[in-house]
C-alpha cells in the first residue's frame, strides 16, 4: 500500500469523479452543478497524468498536452457556463436549475 | 336511286328535320310561328309526294316494275343480323306512294287546322307553352309515319310502328295534367302493347322461318318453301311446342296471325280495339290525323304488305276479327252521344271492314277504302273539331243541334263526309261517292267468297287449265274475264304481267261494251288442291251487310242532331261560329274526298295488287283486269254491284230515312224507343260498350290487381318473413361478431396497441422532465449499469476481490 | 428560507482556517516546483528537494499522495454535502489545490502550475462571480428532495463501484515510470506535434470570448 502505483490514483480520480458526478445530480444551483461538472474533469485529468506517468515512454507528453487542453477547455466551458448561468437568471429570476424545464416530455 | 325513291325519302326526311328544329327552336318561334313552320314542312313533303303520285301515275305498268325491280336493288346494307343481312331500303310501289301522298296530303291540312285549332286553346302548364310541343309531337308523327311507309323491311317497319305509336301516346296525353287524357295515353299505349307482342312474335317468325326481314325477299322465301315443300312446309316439319307437334303448317299460320296482332293493335281490332274511343282525349286534330286517318290504317297497310305471308287459316282468323269488329263498333256507335266518340266507333267499324276485306282477299278494295276512309274521316273529325271549338268544348250531341245556320261550311263538308261514309251512289249506275265504290267492292268480295266459290268450279270448263297444272300442286291464277287467257302459272312472278296485259286488251273493249259479268276481274289464287279454299260461311256476309245498312243510320244521327233542328241549347248555339282557318282545310278534304273515289287511287292500288297479292296460299279477288286507266269506281257496279243492289244498293237512304224519323224532331221519339222493354237493356248494353271494357276492367285489372295483392301477400308473409328472419339471424351474428370479435377482438388489439403506445409513451416521457439534473442522473446511471453489465460477464470481479484481499 | 427556497448562511471560521493552510500549502509545495519547471535549472535533479518533492522517493510520494489525495477526494465529497453554493466553491478551491499537488507528485510540474494559475485563479473566480450575479444573496440554498438525493447516491456508488472494478480488475499496461518533462519539451510538441488541436483550442477560445459575452450581455429593450 505504501508503493503508490497507477491504481492508487486511478481509485482517487474515481472518487472524485462520482463525487462530481452526485454533485451535478444533487445540486440544484446551476452554479453546483458547474462545479460538479469541474470536479468530473479534473477527476479525468488525473487520470490522464497518472496514465502519462506509469505508461512509459512518450505517453507523459502527449497525457500533459491532453490534460493541458482539458484544463483550457474547462476554463472555456466555465466562461461560456457562467454567462449562460447569467443569462438564465436574467430571464427566469432564479437560478434553480430545476426550473429550467421547458423542454419537458 | 331513282327521283321518285329520292323524294320519298326527302319527304320523309323533312319533317325529321322540321321536329329537330323545332325541339330546339319551338320555343323561341312561338305561338302561331311555330304551327306555320310545320305546315311549311309537311307542305314540302306534300309536294314531294303529289310529284311523286302524278308521275307514277303517268308510268306504265311496266316502267312501274322496272323502278320496284330497281329500289329493291338500290337497298342500303345496314347491318348484319346473325347470318342475315339487314338492309334499309324505300319499298317502291303504287301501294307506297299512294300511302305516301295521302299521308302527306291530309297531314298538311290537319297541321293547317291544327294553328286554328290550337289558337283557341290554352296550352299552358305550369306557366311554359305547350304549343310549340304538339307541332314537334305532329312532326315526329309525320315522319314516323312516312318511313312506316316506304319501308322495305319489316325491322324498320317495326321501328316506325312503335314510333308512330309513341307520338300516338305523346299527343292521346297531350293534356296530360288532366288524369282521363294520361290514363288513355297508357291504356293506348299499353293495349298496343299487347299487339305489338304478337307483331314481334310474329317479325321471330318471319326471321326464323323465312330467315329474312325484308318484305320481299320474305314472301319469295316463303313462296319458294312452300312450292319446294322445304323449311316450313317440308313433308312431315313439326316443332315441339311445350309438349305439342306444330306442323309448318300451323307454323305459318301462327307466323301469319302473330304479325296481324300488330294489326290488331294499331288498327283498334277487337279485342284490342278499346284504346281507340278513350284516344280522343288528345286533340281533335290528333283525332283526325293519327286516331282516324293515318296512324290506325297503318295496321291494315301492314296486313296488306304481309299479305303474302297469310295462309288461308290465317286469312279467315283476319276475316272474321274484322267482322267482329265492324258489327260491335258500329252498333255501338248508334248510341253515343259524344260527337268524337261516334266518330270513333264509326271509325273503329270502318277499320273492321278494311280489316275483313283483306280477309276476304279483297284487297285491292281494302285499301281502296282505307284511302276513301282517311280522307273524308279525316274531314269530318275535324268538322267535329271545329263544332267542338265553335261550341266552347262542347262535345255532347244532344246539346246541338241547328248549327249550320251558324257553321255552315262545316256543316255542308261534314254532309259529304256522311254521305261518303254511308256509300251514297246511284245504284246500278253510278256515280257514287267514298264508300260507294270501296265498301260496296268490299261487300262485293265477300259476296263472291260466300256465294260464287270457289271460282273454279264455275270457271274451269271455261278457262280448262291443262291437268298437268293441277296436279303440280303449285298455285296458279284464274283470270275468269277472259276465257282464252286460260290460267297463268304465277310462279312466273313478274314475268307473266307484260303478258296479262296484253291479254286485257281485247277484253277490256269487251267490257267497256258489254257490261259482262265476269268483268268482275276476279283473279283468284293460291286455291291449292292440296289446301282447298271453302267458301265463307255466310255470317261473315251478312253482318257486314247489315251493318252497312246501320252506318248510315248513325251518322245521319250524329250530323242531323249536331246541325239540323232546332237548337237544343241556346248557350252552345249562341257561342257557335267558325274560322276560317279551319273550315279552309275541311273544304280540302272534300274536294280530297271526291278525288280519291274517282282519280288515281284505284287503279293505281289495282296495280300493285297483283304483285302484292303475288301470294302462295291466300285468296287474293282483286280488280287486276282492270285497266288502271279505266274509270275508277266503275268496276264493279256493273257486275257484283248489281248482285249487290237489291241487298245494300238502298241501304244510305234506308239508314238516312230511319234515322231522319227518329231524330227529326229533336231526341223526344228516340228517348222513347230507348227506353221501350227490350230495347233498353240492348240500349243500356250498348252504352256501356258491351261491357268490354268493364270485362277487361274485371278480368285485366282487377285480376292484375288481384294477383299483386296476392303477391303482397306473399312479399309480406313470406318473402318479408324470410327477409325478417334472415336480418335477424345477421343481426344476431353481427351482434355476436360485433361485441366478441369486433369490440373485444379486433378493438381490443387496435386499442390494446393504442394504449400500449400511450403507456409506453407517458412511460418513456417521464424521464424526459427537461431538468438537466435527471439527464445527467440518467446518463451516469447508465453508464455504471452498462459497465457493471461489462464487468460481470469479463469475470472481473475475481480481480477486485483480489486486490482488496491484499 | 427565500421565496425561492434559498437559505442563507454565512461562512463558518474553521473554513477559513482550512482554507488558508491549502493556500499556504500550495503556496510552499509550488513556489520552488515552478522555479524549476520555468527555470529549468534551478534545482537540480536527484537532489532533495527532487528527492521530496519530485516524489522520487517512495514514502515521501506515498504520504504526498495520501495527505493531498485524501484532501483532494474529503473536499471533493465535503462539495457533495454543502449546500452553500460560496461554501462549495471553497470546497473546490481546495479540491484543485489538492489535485495540483497531485500533479507535482506526478512530476507533472507545468501541469500543477497550470491548474493552479487556470482553475484556481481564473475558473473559480469566474464561478464566484458567476455566483454573486446570479443570486440575491450569496449564500442562498435550495432544498434538495431525499429521492432525488437518494437517486443521486445510488448512482454515484453504482457508478463508483463499476469504476472500482473497472480500474482494479484491469491489468494496465505497466512502464517505468517516467521522469519530470521539461517545459520547453511540452512547448515544442504543442507547437508541433500538437499544432491542429492546439490551433483549433485558440479558436475555440476566441469563440467562447465571444460567445460568453454575448450570452452575458444586457439585453437592451
Amino acid at each position: 500500500m505504501l508503493e503508490i502505483g497507477l491504481n492508487h490514483y486511478l481509485v482517487l480520480a474515481a472518487i472524485i469523479f462520482c463525487a462530481g458526478v452526485f454533485s451535478m445530480v444533487s445540486k440544484r444551483n446551476a452554479i453546483g452543478v458547474l462545479i460538479g461538472v469541474e470536479l468530473v474533469l479534473n477527476a479525468v485529468n488525473i487520470n490522464f497524468v497518472a496514465f502519462g506517468k506509469y505508461s512509459g515512454g512518450n505517453t507523459s507528453i502527449d497525457a500533459q498536452v491532453i490534460a493541458l487542453f482539458v484544463i483550457v477547455l474547462a476554463a472555456a466551458e466555465a466562461a461560456v457556463a457562467v454567462a449562460i448561468c447569467t443569462n438564465y437568471y436574467r430571464n427566469l429570476n432564479t437560478i434553480d436549475i430545476d426550473r429550467g424545464d421547458a423542454v419537458s416530455g | 336511286m331513282s327521283w321518285y325513291e329520292q323524294f320519298l325519302v326527302a319527304g320523309t326526311v323533312v319533317p325529321l328535320i322540321g321536329f329537330a328544329f323545332l325541339v330546339f327552336f319551338g320555343h323561341r318561334l312561338g305561338k302561331p310561328l311555330s304551327g306555320w313552320f310545320t305546315v311549311l314542312v309537311m307542305g314540302t313533303s306534300c309536294v314531294l309526294a303529289t310529284c311523286v303520285l302524278f308521275s307514277w301515275h303517268g308510268l306504265s305498268p311496266a316502267d312501274r316494275a322496272e323502278l320496284t325491280a330497281a329500289a329493291v336493288s338500290n337497298q342500303f346494307y345496314w347491318a348484319d343480323m346473325g347470318s342475315v343481312p339487314i338492309k334499309i331500303g324505300v319499298k317502291l310501289d303504287s301501294l307506297t306512294v299512294i300511302m305516301f301522298f295521302m299521308v302527306t296530303f291530309i297531314a298538311t291540312w290537319i297541321f293547317v287546322f291544327s294553328v286554328g285549332y290550337m289558337a283557341g286553346h290554352s296550352d299552358e302548364i305550369d306557366g311554359q307553352s305547350k304549343y310549340h310541343r304538339f307541332f314537334t309531337y305532329l312532326c315526329m308523327f309525320a315522319f314516323s309515319m312516312l318511313g312506316l311507309v316506304i319501308s322495305s323491311n319489316l325491322l324498320f317497319l317495326f321501328i316506325f310502328w312503335e314510333l308512330v305509336g309513341l307520338c300516338s301516346y305523346l299527343l292521346i296525353g297531350f293534356y296530360f295534367d288532366k288524369k282521363f287524357a294520361s290514363n288513355a295515353a297508357m291504356k293506348a299505349f299499353i293495349t298496343n302493347r299487347v299487339g305489338d307482342f304478337g307483331f314481334l312474335f310474329g317479325l321471330m317468325m318471319v326471321f326464323f322461318f323465312l330467315g329474312t326481314l325484308d318484305l320481299d325477299q320474305a314472301a319469295a322465301n316463303f313462296r319458294q318453301q312452300y312450292a319446294s315443300s322445304t323449311g316450313l312446309f317440308a313433308i312431315g316439319y313439326s316443332i315441339d311446342l311445350f309438349g305439342w307437334q306444330v306442323s309448318g303448317m300451323t307454323l305459318a299460320t301462327l307466323m301469319g296471325v302473330g304479325l296481324f296482332c300488330g294489326a290488331m293493335g294499331k288498327s283498334a281490332q277487337f279485342p284490342l280495339h278499346v284504346w281507340l274511343p278513350d284516344a280522343m282525349a288528345g286533340p281533335t286534330p290528333v283525332s283526325a290525323l293519327i286516331h282516324a286517318a293515318t296512324m290506325v290504317a297503318a295496321g291494315v297497310y301492314l296486313v296488306a304488305r304481309i299479305f303474302r305471308l297469310l295462309t288461308p287459316d290465317a286469312q279467315m282468323v283476319v276475316a272474321v276479327i274484322g267482322c267482329i269488329t265492324l258489327t260491335m263498333t258500329a252498333l255501338i256507335a248508334i248510341v253515343q252521344t259524344d260527337i268524337k266518340k261516334v266518330l270513333a266507333y264509326s271509325t273503329l267499324s270502318q277499320l273492321g271492314y278494311m280489316i275483313f276485306g283483306l280477309g276476304v282477299g279483297a284487297w285491292t278494295a281494302a285499301l281502296f277504302h282505307l284511302m276513301t276512309h282517311a280522307f273524308f274521316k279525316a274531314m269530318m273529325f275535324l268538322g267535329s273539331g271545329q263544332v267542338i271549338e265553335g261550341c266552347h268544348h262542347e262535345q255532347e250531341i244532344t246539346k246541338m243541334g241547328g248549327l249550320h245556320k251558324k257553321m255552315p261550311v262545316t256543316c255542308w263538308t261534314f254532309f259529304i263526309g256522311v254521305l261518303a261514309i254511308a256509300g251514297t251512289g246511284i245504284p246500278w249506275t253510278g256515280p257514287g261517292i267514298g264508300g260507294f265504290y270501296s265498301k260496296d267492292e268490299i261487300l262485293a268480295a265477300a259476296l263472291m267468297r260466300t256465294d260464287h266459290w270457289p271460282p273454279e268450279a264455275e270457271h274451269h270448263a271455261k278457262a280448262a287449265p291443262s291437268d298437268e297444272e293441277l296436279e303440280s300442286g303449285l298455285s296458279y291464277r284464274l283470270a275468269s274475264d277472259s276465257p282464252e287467257h286460260g290460267a297463268t302459272d304465277t310462279s312466273a312472278g313478274h314475268d307473266s304481267q307484260p303478258k296479262s296485259e296484253q291479254a286485257h286488251g281485247p277484253s277490256e273493249l269487251d267490257h267497256a261494251a258489254a257490261h259482262h259479268v265476269d268483268q268482275a276481274a276476279l283473279v283468284a289464287r293460291a286455291t291449292d288442291s292440296e289446301h282447298p279454299t271453302s267458301p265463307l260461311p255466310k255470317w261473315l256476309f251478312w253482318f257486314p251487310i247489315a251493318i252497312a245498312y246501320v252506318t248510315p243510320f248513325y251518322m245521319m244521327r250524329l250530323w242531323w242532331l249536331t246541325f239540323m233542328g232546332k237548337p237544343r241549347d241556346q248557350h252552345v248555339y249562341d257561342h257557335a261560329h267558325e274560322s276560317k282557318l279551319m273550315y279552309v282545310p275541311l273544304v280540302a278534304l272534300a274536294v280530297g274526298t271526291f278525288f280519291c273515289s274517282y282519280w288515281v287511287f284505284r287503279p293505281l292500288l289495282a296495280d300493285a295488287a297483283s304483285a302484292a297479292t303475288d301470294a302462295t296460299m291466300v285468296v287474293a279477288i282483286d280488280g287486276h283486269a282492270h285497266d288502271a286507266d279505266h274509270a275508277v269506281g266503275l268496276m264493279l257496279h256493273h257486275d257484283v254491284h248489281r248482285d249487290l243492289v237489291p241487298i245494300v244498293g238502298f241501304a244510305f237512304l234506308i239508314g238516312f230515312g230511319v234515322a231522319w224519323a227518329i231524330y227529326r224532331n229533336g231526341l223526344e221519339l228516340a228517348t222513347r224507343i230507348s227506353s221501350m222493354p227490350g230495347i233498353a237493356f240492348m240500349h243500356r248494353a250498348l252504352r256501356e260498350r258491351l261491357y268490354i271494357d268493364q270485362v277487361y276492367d274485371f278480368v285485366l285489372v282487377m285480376g292484375c290487381r288481384g294477383f299483386s295483392r296476392l303477391c303482397s301477400v306473399f312479399d309480406a308473409w313470406v318473402v318479408d318473413m324470410v327477409a325478417l328472419l334472415c336480418a335477424a339471424l345477421v343481426r344476431r351474428i353481427a351482434a355476436f361478431s360485433g361485441w366478441v370479435l369486433d369490440a373485444r377482438g379486433v378493438d381490443g388489439v387496435v386499442n390494446g396497441v393504442a394504449s400500449l403506445t400511450k403507456y409506453a409513451g407517458n412511460a418513456v416521457r417521464q424521464p424526459q422532465t427537461g431538468r438537466v439534473r435527471n439527464y445527467v442522473l440518467f446518463a451516469a446511471g447508465s453508464a455504471a449499469v452498462v459497465l457493471l453489465l461489462i464487468l460481470a460477464g469479463s469475470g472481473a470481479w475475481s480481480a477486485v476481490v483480489g486486490w482488496i484481499g491484499l | 428560507m427565500g421565496a425561492n427556497g434559498e437559505t442563507v448562511t454565512v461562512l463558518k471560521p474553521q473554513l477559513k482556517l482550512i482554507l488558508a493552510a491549502v493556500i499556504a500549502c500550495m503556496a510552499m509545495t509550488a513556489a520552488p516546483r515552478v522555479a524549476m519547471a520555468s527555470g529549468g535549472g534551478g534545482l537540480d535533479e536527484g537532489g532533495f528537494v527532487s528527492d521530496v518533492l519530485g516524489g522520487s522517493h517512495p514514502l515521501f510520494e506515498a504520504v504526498g499522495f495520501y495527505l493531498f489525495g485524501g484532501l483532494a477526494a474529503f473536499s471533493a465529497i465535503a462539495i457533495c454535502f454543502t449546500k452553500d453554493v460560496v461554501r462549495m466553491a471553497i470546497w473546490l478551491f481546495a479540491t484543485l489545490g489538492a489535485v495540483a499537488i497531485l500533479y507535482f507528485l506526478l512530476t507533472a510540474y507545468f501541469l500543477g502550475v497550470i491548474q493552479i494559475i487556470v482553475y484556481a485563479g481564473g475558473t473559480l473566480v469566474l464561478l464566484i462571480f458567476g455566483v454573486m450575479l446570479t443570486t440575491k444573496s450569496p449564500s442562498m440554498q435550495f432544498a434538495v428532495s431525499k429521492i432525488g438525493l437518494a437517486a443521486g447516491g445510488v448512482v454515484s456508488l453504482l457508478l463508483f463501484a463499476a469504476l472500482m472494478g473497472l480500474v482494479l480488475g484491469t491489468d494496465w499496461q505497466r512502464g517505468e515510470p517516467t521522469g519530470s518533462i521539461p517545459v520547453a519539451t511540452l512547448g515544442r510538441d504543442l507547437l508541433t506535434t500538437y499544432l491542429v488541436p492546439f490551433e483549433v483550442i485558440s479558436v475555440l477560445l476566441l469563440v467562447v470570448m465571444i460567445g460568453a459575452a454575448y450570452l452575458a450581455r444586457q439585453e437592451r429593450e
